[in-house]
């Protein structure tokens, strides 16, 4: 579970200071698949950043599992950034001289306590979950955005982790690949109970999740569950 | 994550291998650098096998061809120069004079099985005492050999290892061509007279015999004086053997300002050598600085990546930290497998300790030097903000 409370986020430059949330309280509980929505600029990249500690907030408090997450160190951040969340990003983020199966054993190379044969293993396993065993030696110059979005899921998914974060997962892709990431997501969220929260610009997407909340402007408009159309999918 | 490295920087070979290259053609460089250096040194810091302080060369040419009249000067030179209560021995020597920029040598051979090439130094009997040699086995010249059947000569430690092992020296007759016979009387321990960073090389002294060659000249004259004697001493010697010697051109010098001339020689190529590859290296560290900060800046989103997914930022210094020690080793692996060649094929007459340890101290060098062309950028890579880093339009 995240809870975001009274969450504002500036940005300090030297000429200009942008707004990018304002007075942002939002709840995601475990097992939930949240998307988000709102126009470009309006601060969904920033929230997921700080929901995934990866900024943090000029000012209110984020908690993950009930942990109050503002005293910790860089360290303590990334040890839970590594357990407990999994990012996808629009334009994939892939390391290019690594194979596909390195990649995704990426994640598991900052867990100390998991073997070379057993980060491997898992791996595959990952792989193996969005449809991409046969492609563990290919580079990702080699695949198409589909096959390189369904590696960083895969990614995502290695490490277990109780919370994906997406941010507009099926951006760069053409809508039967946005189509079946988008079920790769849904499969996870339901058969795993893993917690999802995605910025997309696709309405029929959102559509498919269980709650939609609304940005403009670094603020929440909107917030509503979805769950009979949910239900149906 | 070790391996992990590995494979980053063997997938990245066609865009690393120009600074594999560099370090390859580095390592090389500082490699020949350092075994010259080591050469010198190791050679400096063997005994020279003599004692120069307070010995002076006495150079002394006649103005004239005649060999009688010459040498009656020359014997009565050295026997003023021996009544000096200054002076406490005085020798007539060859050219080679130690430290001097004259060299002598002359092959020998010991029956049909060995011959190697010596440096010969004709001296008269006085001068173990003027140079204070140590004679570890047998015994030095002495007067008893005016009577001897075959030319005595004495070698030294270096001589006995290479022409003769582990065998008995003594008694031992050893001949330059076929005609002249020379019975081994004496060893001496160490002696390097061409300079301080001379290696240890074969060396003899033959006897310089006045009673049965009438007919020899030296022009060089080596004289010990007492402690503390100085260039009033020495204008006084010199108006006494002018005196002797009309119009003989003299001129002296200590060995002490012979040793800093001729140590010059090794020093100053040293020292150059040294320079121009201290810049070489300073090109190739800020080449690799740069490559480094260009390839850092370049892989921005990669560290933004992996700090998502949970490197803490040390970790980020140390993975590029890390590469560049890759990096080093797959340049060292090359540079190290061409540069034993030389002791393995012995390609100079150099002890190989002298090739490992020139080697040895090139890889700690290499390890070195990109360690701190790596430190910077690889601090400014760990600082990346993850946020900043991947932050997409
Ligand atoms: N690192 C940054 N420095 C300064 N301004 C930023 C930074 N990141 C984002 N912004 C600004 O914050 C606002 C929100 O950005 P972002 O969260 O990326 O929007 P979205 O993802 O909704 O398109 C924008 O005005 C953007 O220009
Ligand atoms: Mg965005």
């Amino acid at each position: 579970m995240i809870t975001l409370s009274n969450i504002e986020k500036v940005y300090q430059t030297k000429t200009i200071e942008t707004v990018a949330l304002q007075n942002v309280n939002l709840t995601v509980p475990k097992g939930e698949f949240l998307s988000i929505m709102g126009p470009s600029g309006c601060g969904k990249s920033t929230l997921l950043n700080i929901m995934g500690l990866l900024d943090i907030p000029s000012s209110g408090m984020v908690t993950i599992d009930g942990q109050p997450i503002q005293t910790y160190k860089d360290k303590e951040l990334a040890h839970i950034r590594n357990q407990k969340i999994g990012f996808v990003f629009q334009s994939y983020h892939l390391v290019n001289d690594l194979s596909v199966l390195d990649n995704v054993e990426l994640p598991l190379l900052y867990r100390s306590s998991i073997s070379g044969s057993e980060r491997t293993k898992r791996a595959k396993a990952a792989l193996e979950k969005v449809g991409l065993s046969a492609r563990t030696q290919h580079f990702p110059s080699q695949l198409s955005g589909g096959q390189r979005q369904r590696v960083a899921i895969a990614r995502a998914l290695v490490g277990q982790p109780e919370i994906i974060l997406a941010d507009e997962p099926t951006g760069n892709l053409d809508s039967v690949m946005g189509e079946e990431i988008m079920n790769i997501l849904l499969d996870l969220n339901r058969l795993d109970g893993t917690t999802i929260v995605m910025v997309t610009h696709d309405e029929n997407m959102a559509l498919k999740t269980e709650r939609l909340v609304r940005f403009f402007d670094g603020q929440q408009v909107s917030d509503a569950k979805l769950f009979a159309t949910f239900q149906q999918v | 994550m070790i391996r992990h490295l590995f494979k980053l920087i063997w997938n990245r070979k066609k865009s690393n291998f120009l600074l594999i290259t560099e370090i390859f053609f580095c390592f090389l460089v500082l490699f020949g650098v350092l075994s010259f250096i080591v050469y010198n040194v190791r050679n400096y810091s063997k005994p020279l096998g003599f004692k120069h302080d307070n010995v002076w060369l006495l150079t002394m040419r006649p103005p004239t061809d005649s060999t009688a009249q010459n040498r009656q000067i020359m014997e009565q030179v050295i026997q003023r120069v021996r009544t000096f209560p200054q002076v406490e021995h005085a020798s007539f020597t060859s050219s080679n004079a130690p430290f001097a920029f004259s060299q002598m040598n002359n092959h020998f051979s010991f029956g049909n099985a060995k011959s190697i090439d010596a440096d010969v130094y004709e001296v008269q009997d006085e001068y173990k005492d003027v140079m204070q040699l140590n004679v570890i086995k047998g015994r030095w010249f002495s007067t008893n050999d005016n009577a001897a059947g075959h030319e005595p000569i004495v070698i030294n430690k270096a001589f006995q290892q290479h022409m003769f092992g582990s065998e008995e020296a003594l008694g031992k007759i050893i001949q330059v061509d076929d005609t002249t016979k020379f019975q081994v009387v004496g060893v001496t321990d160490y002696f390097r007279a061409g300079s301080e960073f001379a290696a240890e090389d074969p060396a003899v002294f033959t006897r310089i015999n006045l009673q049965k060659n009438l007919n020899y000249i030296s022009n060089e004259m080596l004289i010990r004086v007492k402690p503390g004697t100085g260039i009033d001493f020495e204008e006084k010697m010199m108006k006494e053997i002018a005196g002797i010697g009309k119009d003989w051109a003299l001129e002296v010098a200590t060995l002490e300002k012979m040793r800093q001339n001729k140590a010059k020689v090794t020093l100053v190529p040293m020292i150059a050598l040294g320079l121009v590859c201290g810049f070489l290296i300073l090109n190739v560290a800020l080449g690799l600085f740069g490559v480094l900060w260009y390839n850092i800046s370049r892989r921005n989103g990669e560290i933004g990546l992996r700090r998502a997914l949970g490197a803490p930022s040390g970790q980020i210094y140390r993975q590029f930290i890390g590469e560049v020690l890759v990096l080093a080793t797959f340049g060292l692996l090359f540079g190290v497998l061409f540069a034993v060649q030389f002791p393995l094929l012995q390609v100079f007459q150099v002890e190989s300790e002298v090739y490992f340890t020139a080697l040895a101290g090139a890889v700690v060098l290499i390890y070195l030097l990109t360690t701190i062309c790596a430190l910077y950028p690889s601090r400014q890579a760990a600082a990346i903000h993850p946020a900043v880093a991947l932050h997409e339009e």
